[in-house]
C-alpha cells in the first residue's frame, strides 16, 4: 500500500493519516458538532417557507448532541466502530424533524459501513460514506435529487474515487468535503424551491458543514480540541468508571435500545439506584458538577458542556442527588431505576425456559391496554383536547420545536399499550415518529400520517378503543381526509412562494400545507381563505394561539359568523405557538 | 290468515299502518304526570317540540300484556293466526308483554318475534312478512323468514348532540363517543339487538356521509328506511345520496318516535338497511 500515492495525482504534503481509532473518530464528530453549532443559524436561514417550522439547522444540531453524547459513553472508547455505532444509536434516540432523522440514518450507515474495525482506514471511510449514501436513501420514501441525499451521494463518490488513489484518510475526507460542497452548490438548480428562492439545500449545506468539521479534526487533531466540547475522558487521569462495561464491544451493526444492561449488574450489583439525567445550561461547570456530585454516588459519569451535562450515577438515595442537581440547572431526561430490578430483569430475560414471577414479561402484560393513542400537541388546550378525546400520552412539541424519536420512543412506552398508534400532527415530525416502530420490541407501533392538529383531532375521533390497531389506522387515515386545515402565521421571512411577495410580518393563511393568502390582518386572510373553499365548510373550529387572548379571539370568531351565517363556528384554546389561530374547516 | 302485530317503535304511522293491515300496539309516553299512548295520543311531531323545553326527562313504557292480548283475541277468534314483530328484547320490555299475552291462545296460534332492532329495522321484518303472506307463506315459514332476515338488519342514528343519550342515563356503552372538550355528534349503530357506538363525528355532513359509505359498503341490499328526529329537512341531505348509490333498491321513509326519540332528542338522521340474503 505504501506505494499507492507515489504516483497518485494528489499530492499529500504532510504525514499521511493511514488510519484512526475511536479517539479520533470521537473527537472528529464533536469537531463536526462544533462546526454544525457554529454553522447553525446560517442554515437555519436556509429554510426557503416563510412559516416559523422546525429549522433543519437547530434538528441536525440537536441530533448530533445526541449522537455525540452517546458516543462519549461507547462501550469501547478505543474503538472506531464501537463510537460510532454509539453515535448512530444516539443520534436516532435525539433525532429531531426530517434533517435529523436522516442524519441519524447517516451515521448508521456510517456505523454499518466500517464494518467492526477498531481502526478504519482511508478504504474503510470510503465505504461507511457508501453505506451511508444507501441507509439515507432507504429512510426517505420518496427520495428528491437537490436534498442532503444527493449531498451525501456526492461526497460518497468523491471518497470513494480518493480512496482508490490514496491511502490517506485527509486526503479522502477533503476529497468528500469539497465535493459535498460543490453538490450543495448545484441543490438550487435541483430543485423549483430552492431556485424559487435562490438558496442551496439547508440539509445538505448542514451534511457538507458536518463533514467538513470531522475532517479538519481528522486532518489537525489539535484544532478537534479546542472545539467547545465535554471533557476528554480519555486523558492521562485514567478512565472514568463507566457503569457499562468498557471493553465491552458491539458486535450487532444495529443498536439495541438495551445495550449492555447485563453488564451492569454484573459490575455493580447492590448499588441501588441507577439515576440518570441532563443538566441544562448555559454557564455549566462541568468540572465542578462532577465533583459536586461524584460524591453523592458511585460510578458517576458526569459529561457534557457548558449548555449540557449528561449525568450518570449509582447511588442508593437518588433524591438529595437529584436536589443539588436541580439547583444548578434545568433537568430533563430523568431516570430512576431500581438496579436490583434491572438484574431480574436481565437474568430472565437470559433464562428464556422459565418465567418467574415478579417483573416478568407476563405480570406487565395484562396490565397493558389493547390499544394506546400518542400525540404530538404544542399547546397546553391542544393536549387537554386530544386527552379528552382518549389520548394516552401527549409528546410535546410541534412546528418549531420537533421532537426527537426518544421523546415519541418514551410516550410510547409510557401509553403501556400492547399497540399504539402515533400521531404526529405536523409534516416534519412523520419521519420522525416513523422510526418509532423499530425501536420498540413488544409494542406495535402504526403512524397515521397527520400532518396538523385539526387532522390529528379528526383521527383521535374515529378512534375505536376496542377495535384492532389495523381497523383504527384505517378510520383514521380515512378520517384525516375530510379535514382541511388553516393555520394562520406571520411570516417570519420575506419571500416568494405561490406567486405571493410575501414581506416579514406579513399575515399568511396556510390552507393544508399550501400558503393560500397574505394579507395584513387574521380576519381578512381567513375570510378570504374561507371564501374560497368548495362545498363551504359546515363546521369551523377556530384554536387560538397561546398569544391570543380569549376577548381578541371572539371578536374574530363573532365577524366570521357574521360573514358566514351557514357555517357554525367554534372557538376552543389551543395554545399554539408562533400561530395566532389554528381552524379546523369540516 | 296470517295477522302481523308489531309495536309503536316500529314507527309505523296509524295511516300507513292501516293501508297494510298492520297492527301498532303503543308503548306509554310519560312526561312528569302525563301519559300518552304512543303515535296515537302523542304524535312524533307533537313529541319533538315539547322534547327541549320539558323540565322532566320523559320515560316511555311497555305496552301491558292486555294491550297485545286484546289485538290478538279478535284476530285468533276469526279464525286467523298472529306474528307479532317487537322491539329489540334488549332495548324494552315490551317483548315480555306480548309472549305473556300470547301463552294465552293454544298452539301456537300466535308466535312472538324477538326483530332485535327497532325502528325502520322493525318495519323491514314487517313489509317482507306481508309480501310472504301475501305469496301464500305458511305461519312457520313466515316466522322462519322473520328470523333469518333480522341478522341483515343494521340501522343507523346520526343524534345531534350527546345531551338527550346523557340525559336519559343510556350512555352506557355510548361512552366511548363522548367528546370532551370539543362538540361531537354521535353515530350509533343497532345491530345484534344492541345499540352500539359507531362513530363520532364532528359535523352532520360527516356522519350522513359516513352512513351513506356503510350502506354502499354492505351492497347489495333488499330494502332501505331513512328516517328523521324531528327536522324533515334532514332527509334532504340523505334520500339523494341513496337514491344515487341504490336506484333499484325500494326506499321508505319515516319519523323516529318518541321511544327511540326520548334519548336521540332531535336534530337526529338515521338509515336502516337490508341486506340482501
Amino acid at each position: 500500500m505504501p506505494g499507492a500515492e507515489a504516483g497518485s495525482k494528489l499530492t499529500v504534503l504532510r504525514e499521511p493519516t493511514l488510519e484512526v481509532g475511536g479517539e479520533q473518530v470521537l473527537a472528529a464528530l464533536r469537531s463536526a458538532l462544533a462546526w454544525l453549532q457554529a454553522n447553525q443559524e446560517e442554515i437555519n436561514d436556509l429554510n426557503v417557507f416563510p412559516v416559523p417550522d422546525g429549522d433543519t439547522g437547530s434538528n441536525m444540531y440537536l441530533t448530533l448532541r445526541s449522537a455525540v453524547e452517546e458516543a462519549q459513553e461507547a462501550a469501547a472508547p478505543g474503538s472506531a466502530a464501537s463510537v460510532l455505532a454509539a453515535a448512530a444509536h444516539g443520534s436516532l434516540m435525539g433525532a429531531r424533524g426530517n434533517s435529523g432523522v436522516i442524519l441519524s440514518q447517516i451515521l448508521r450507515g456510517l456505523a454499518q459501513g466500517v464494518g467492526g474495525q477498531v481502526r478504519l482506514d482511508a478504504s474503510r471511510w470510503a465505504q461507511g460514506l457508501r453505506e451511508a449514501r444507501v441507509v439515507a436513501y432507504k429512510a426517505v420514501m420518496r427520495p428528491t435529487e437537490g436534498t442532503i441525499l444527493t449531498v451525501v451521494g456526492a461526497a460518497a463518490e468523491a471518497a470513494t474515487k480518493a480512496a482508490d488513489e490514496s491511502v490517506d484518510i485527509v486526503t479522502v475526507l477533503e476529497q468528500a468535503v469539497r465535493a459535498s460542497h460543490a453538490a450543495v452548490e448545484r441543490t438550487t438548480e435541483q430543485l423549483q424551491v430552492l431556485r424559487d428562492a435562490g438558496v442551496v439545500d439547508a440539509g445538505g449545506f448542514g451534511f457538507a458543514v458536518l463533514l467538513e468539521g470531522m475532517s479538519r479534526s481528522i486532518a489537525d487533531p489539535e484544532a478537534g480540541q479546542s472545539a467547545p466540547s465535554g471533557p476528554r475522558r480519555r486523558s492521562g487521569e485514567g478512565r472514568v468508571q463507566l457503569p457499562f462495561g468498557t471493553d465491552e464491544t458491539l458486535d450487532t451493526p444495529r443498536p439495541s435500545v438495551r445495550r449492555g444492561a447485563a453488564a451492569v449488574e454484573m459490575k455493580h450489583e447492590g448499588w441501588g439506584y441507577c439515576t440518570e439525567f441532563l443538566i441544562h445550561g448555559p454557564g455549566l461547570d462541568t468540572e465542578g458538577l462532577r465533583e459536586e456530585l461524584g460524591a453523592l454516588g458511585e460510578s458517576a459519569l458526569v459529561v457534557g458542556d457548558s449548555d449540557v451535562v449528561r449525568v450518570h450515577i449509582h447511588t442508593g438515595e437518588p433524591a438529595p442527588l437529584i436536589a443539588v442537581a436541580s439547583q444548578r440547572g434545568r433537568l430533563s431526561k430523568l431516570k430512576v431505576e431500581d438496579m436490583s430490578a434491572q438484574h431480574h430483569e436481565v437474568l430472565e430475560r437470559a433464562d428464556t425456559a422459565d418465567v418467574r414471577s415478579g417483573q416478568g414479561q407476563p405480570a406487565t402484560d395484562t396490565r397493558r391496554k389493547q390499544l394506546g393513542v400518542v400525540s404530538v400537541a404544542p399547546g397546553g388546550g391542544f393536549r387537554d383536547i386530544l386527552v379528552s378525546l382518549g389520548a394516552d400520552s401527549i409528546v410535546e412539541g410541534g412546528q418549531t420545536m420537533n421532537p426527537s424519536i426518544e421523546d415519541l420512543l418514551n410516550a410510547v412506552r409510557s401509553a403501556h399499550a400492547e399497540n399504539v398508534v402515533l400521531l404526529p400532527n405536523n409534516g416534519n415530525v412523520i419521519l420522525t415518529a416513523q422510526q418509532v416502530d423499530g425501536l420498540v420490541e413488544d409494542v406495535a407501533v402504526r403512524v397515521v400520517p397527520t400532518r396538523n392538529l385539526p387532522q390529528g383531532i379528526s383521527a383521535l375521533l374515529a378512534l375505536e378503543p376496542d377495535g384492532t390497531l389495523d381497523a383504527n389506522c384505517t378510520r383514521m387515515v380515512t378520517a384525516i381526509e375530510h379535514v382541511h386545515a388553516l393555520e394562520v402565521t406571520r411570516a417570519v421571512r420575506g419571500s416568494a412562494v405561490n406567486g405571493h411577495d410575501i414581506k416579514e410580518g406579513d399575515v399568511l393563511g396556510i390552507l393544508d400545507d399550501q400558503i393560500t393568502e397574505v394579507g395584513d390582518d387574521e380576519r381578512t386572510v381567513i375570510d378570504a381563505v374561507l371564501r374560497g373553499v368548495v362545498p363551504a365548510p359546515e363546521l369551523v373550529t377556530v384554536y387560538r394561539g397561546e398569544q391570543v387572548g380569549q376577548e381578541l379571539a371572539e371578536v374574530l370568531v363573532e365577524g366570521l359568523r357574521g360573514d358566514f351565517p351557514d357555517t357554525e363556528f367554534e372557538l376552543h384554546v389551543g395554545g399554539q405557538g408562533h400561530y395566532p389561530y389554528v381552524l379546523s374547516l369540516e | 290468515m296470517i295477522r302481523v302485530v308489531t309495536d309503536s317503535t316500529s314507527d309505523l304511522v296509524p295511516a300507513d299502518a292501516a293501508r297494510l293491515g298492520v297492527d301498532v300496539v303503543p308503548l306509554t309516553v310519560r312526561f312528569g304526570d302525563e301519559q300518552f299512548l304512543d303515535a296515537v295520543e302523542l304524535s312524533a311531531d307533537q313529541f319533538y317540540s315539547r322534547l327541549p323545553d320539558t323540565p322532566v326527562q320523559p320515560s316511555t313504557s311497555q305496552p301491558t300484556p292486555e294491550q297485545f292480548a286484546e289485538v290478538y283475541r279478535r284476530h285468533v277468534a276469526a279464525g286467523d293466526s298472529v306474528v307479532s314483530v317487537h322491539i329489540s328484547s334488549k332495548l324494552s320490555g315490551t317483548i315480555q308483554s306480548a309472549s305473556l299475552a300470547a301463552q294465552e291462545f293454544p298452539d301456537g296460534a300466535v308466535r312472538v318475534v324477538d326483530s332485535t332492532t327497532v325502528s325502520a329495522g322493525i318495519q323491514f321484518l314487517v313489509r317482507a312478512a306481508l309480501d310472504d303472506i301475501a305469496a301464500g307463506a305458511g305461519h312457520d315459514h313466515v316466522v322462519g323468514q322473520m328470523e333469518q332476515r333480522r341478522d341483515r338488519i343494521v340501522v343507523y342514528v346520526l343524534l345531534d348532540s350527546l345531551t338527550y343519550l346523557q340525559r336519559g342515563g343510556r350512555i352506557g356503552r355510548a361512552q366511548g363517543l363522548l367528546g370532551g372538550i370539543l362538540k361531537v355528534k354521535p353515530l350509533l349503530r343497532i345491530s345484534e339487538g344492541e345499540v352500539h357506538p359507531e362513530a363520532r363525528v364532528r359535523s352532520r355532513q360527516q356522519g350522513i356521509s359516513k352512513m351513506v359509505e356503510m350502506a354502499a359498503a354492505q351492497r347489495p341490499l333488499e330494502a332501505l328506511g331513512f328516517f328523521h328526529c324531528g327536522a324533515p329537512e334532514l332527509l334532504a341531505l340523505i334520500e339523494p345520496r341513496l337514491r344515487h348509490d341504490h336506484p333499484d333498491v325500494p326506499m321508505f321513509s319515516g319519523q323516529l318516535g318518541a321511544v327511540v326519540g326520548t334519548y336521540s332528542g332531535p336534530g337526529g338522521v338515521g338509515v336502516g338497511l337490508l341486506r340482501a340474503g
